[in-house]
């Protein structure tokens, strides 16, 4: 499904994201990257409606975002936080099954087929044994896994995941990143992701979002747009891009 | 693992059910007049079926019918009520510390219903006065705490002001009461099921009925909304829409029984945790599991009050003196608020 953004505008206190005109297509990995600030977790708020885009602004295959009531837009868009909001000690099927939402009415709870999208969720993410443990035992990698696995069971053809990775130890780190390329490629969904890791984000990403202070500075694929100045400018740091093996890497 | 805990499921829902009941026959012999379990028995199959081959009327229908069993049923309405508004509130706030007493609800509707009997009268029914302010008092909680509801803190906090605010207001009432309507605003306000008349179960019971019975069909929802706000929302819920459904029914079945017996407080913070304990966190089955031992607490305790002294001790004291130390203890032994 493609998504386009047009002239997104969303601001609180004196933080204001502004996005003139992007889209992202479906089959790939966008990488929105930039420092802290930027307003990574706010665009895929507004992306994802969590946070209100206004009219006219974000698009879902030619559709207005805003036109589109809570559940049916929940089919179309997953978002997956950087933490699970948890208060309570569920089992990791029930917190998986609550992507299921979308899928049934207020007065009724999950059926035998939520119960399968959720267990078909949690295998494809590796943890199809981890339905009845306690999610506040998990370890973080895990944690993550299981978030995305609850998007996953909501069958939406987008995917947007705020840094994915974070806190996460190298191993870790690559497994979700190749799960995340996974769903691009395997089940070609759009997926929008947001980094720190600009290691990550040149090994898994084909496009990349570059973003400071509320504002897009580039955008496109990695080979097109990234150079040292455009890192300089983004970070204000020096930044040195290497060529190993055939892949680039950044180096400071 | 799981075999086990579904097997433990399995024979607690039985006992939700089957404990109320059981709890229910002792109930109807128990109190200043005792009831010997076989009269009981054939008063009320005398009841059901009129005109067999017994000896008549019983002698003891009027007390089973007209003051035993009204009583019985507010227990059972009025126990599940409470347990089944915690559980949910607790869910959608987030926090295993609100219910309906923390959050100011119990307190708003005793002013509401106590306002109603005092410049009403006792003939019109208090329950829409109490839903009123039940309402009001969670309202004015969650715009005190603002955007930060969930936080354990502000909310208790939000609770406490409008608490007192409402406690103070019930005062004010009670100054402006004649002084025999002062003495039954005051022993009813203490928490008693004693004056529960079929006139006021009338109104009170169907409430009850219908609002537990939605609380308990909206059960896994309430799973989806204890996420919070922009999970929830990313989850396709109408949020607004269903926080405000949640609220107006846990206010709506408190003030039903909240009017008809005054403040009861702890049933609905003591009962969900210890459901919680034994199966869980998941609400599909907290909340139904809490209807039911809900009932048979309020049940056994209004039994005790009026069995266990040769005066009767107002059930909502009783259920402080018990319950708080009973939950010092359970936070002890677990060695925090169990989740």
């Amino acid at each position: 499904m493609k998504v386009r953004v047009e002239g997104l505008k969303f601001s609180y206190g004196a933080f204001s994201l502004r996005v003139p005109s992007l889209a992202f297509a479906e089959g790939r990995v966008a990488a929105l990257v930039g420092p802290n600030g930027a307003g990574k977790s706010t665009f895929l708020k507004c992306l994802a409606s969590v946070l209100p885009p206004g009219r006219g602004t974000v698009f879902f295959d030619g559709h207005d975002v805003a036109g589109i009531a809570g559940r049916e837009r929940a089919r179309l868009v997953g978002y997956v936080p950087q933490e699970p909001g948890l208060t309570f000690n569920y089992s990791v099927l029930d917190f998986v099954l609550t992507g299921r939402a979308a899928f049934i009415p207020i007065f009724s709870s999950p059926a035998r087929r939520d119960d399968e999208a959720a267990r078909e969720a949690l295998r494809f993410v590796g943890l199809e044994d981890f339905g009845p443990r306690p999610v506040f035992e998990l370890s973080s990698g895990e944690r993550r896994l299981v978030l995305i696995a609850r998007t996953l069971a909501q069958q939406s053809a987008v995917l947007l995941l705020d840094e994915p990775t974070t806190f996460l130890d190298p191993r870790h780190e690559t497994e979700v990143m190749e799960l995340v390329k996974r769903l691009a490629v395997e089940t070609g969904k759009t997926v929008v992701v947001s980094l720190h890791a600009l290691d990550m984000a040149l090994k898994f990403a084909d496009d990349m979002v570059f973003m400071k202070r509320g504002a897009v500075v580039a955008a496109g694929r990695p080979d097109d747009i990234l150079d040292e100045a455009l890192l300089r400018s983004v970070y204000d740091i020096p930044m040195g891009l290497r060529d190993v093996d055939g892949r680039r890497i950044v180096v400071r | 693992m799981s075999g086990r805990r579904d097997r433990r499921t399995t024979v607690l829902s039985v006992l939700a059910v089957g404990l109320p009941l059981v709890l229910s026959l002792v109930a109807l012999n128990v109190g200043a007049y005792r009831i010997p379990p076989k009269a009981v028995f054939t008063t009320v199959a005398e009841a059901v079926f009129p005109g067999g081959d017994g000896p008549g009327p019983s002698p003891y229908a009027d007390i089973l019918f007209r003051v035993r069993l009204p009583r019985l049923l507010l227990a059972l309405f009025a126990g599940a009520a409470l347990a089944v508004s915690g559980a949910s509130l607790q869910a959608l706030f987030r926090n295993p510390l609100v219910f309906e007493f923390s959050l100011g609800i119990s307190n708003g509707a005793a002013f509401g219903a106590a306002l109603s009997i005092v410049f009403l009268g006792r003939g019109f029914p208090p329950q829409p006065a109490a839903f009123v302010f039940a309402l009001l008092a969670v309202l004015l909680v969650v715009a005190i705490a603002g955007r930060s509801a969930s936080q354990v803190v502000t909310i208790l906090l939000g609770g406490v002001i409008v608490s007192a605010l409402f406690q103070a207001l019930l005062s004010l009432v009670e100054v402006f009461a004649n002084p025999y309507a002062l003495q039954s605003l005051v022993f009813w306000l203490m928490g008693s099921l004693g004056q529960a008349t079929w006139s006021d179960l009338a109104v009170t019971l169907p409430v009850i009925g219908v609002g537990v019975a939605v609380l308990i069909l909206m059960r896994w929802r309430l799973n989806v909304l204890s996420l919070g706000e922009e999970e929830a929302r990313s989850l396709g819920l109408d949020t607004t829409r269903d926080k405000i459904a949640v609220i107006a029914l846990a206010a709506l079945v408190t003030a039903a029984a909240t009017a008809v017996m005054g403040v009861v407080s702890w049933v609905g913070l003591i009962v969900p945790h210890l459901v919680r304990m034994a199966v869980g966190a998941d609400n599909r089955k907290v909340v139904p599991l809490s209807a039911g031992y809900g009932a048979a607490l309020l049940l056994l305790a209004d039994t005790v009050a009026r069995g266990a002294a040769p005066f009767e001790i107002p059930v909502g004291i009783l259920t402080s003196v018990v319950g708080i130390p009973f939950f010092i203890v359970l936070l002890k032994k677990s060695g925090r608020i169990w989740l």
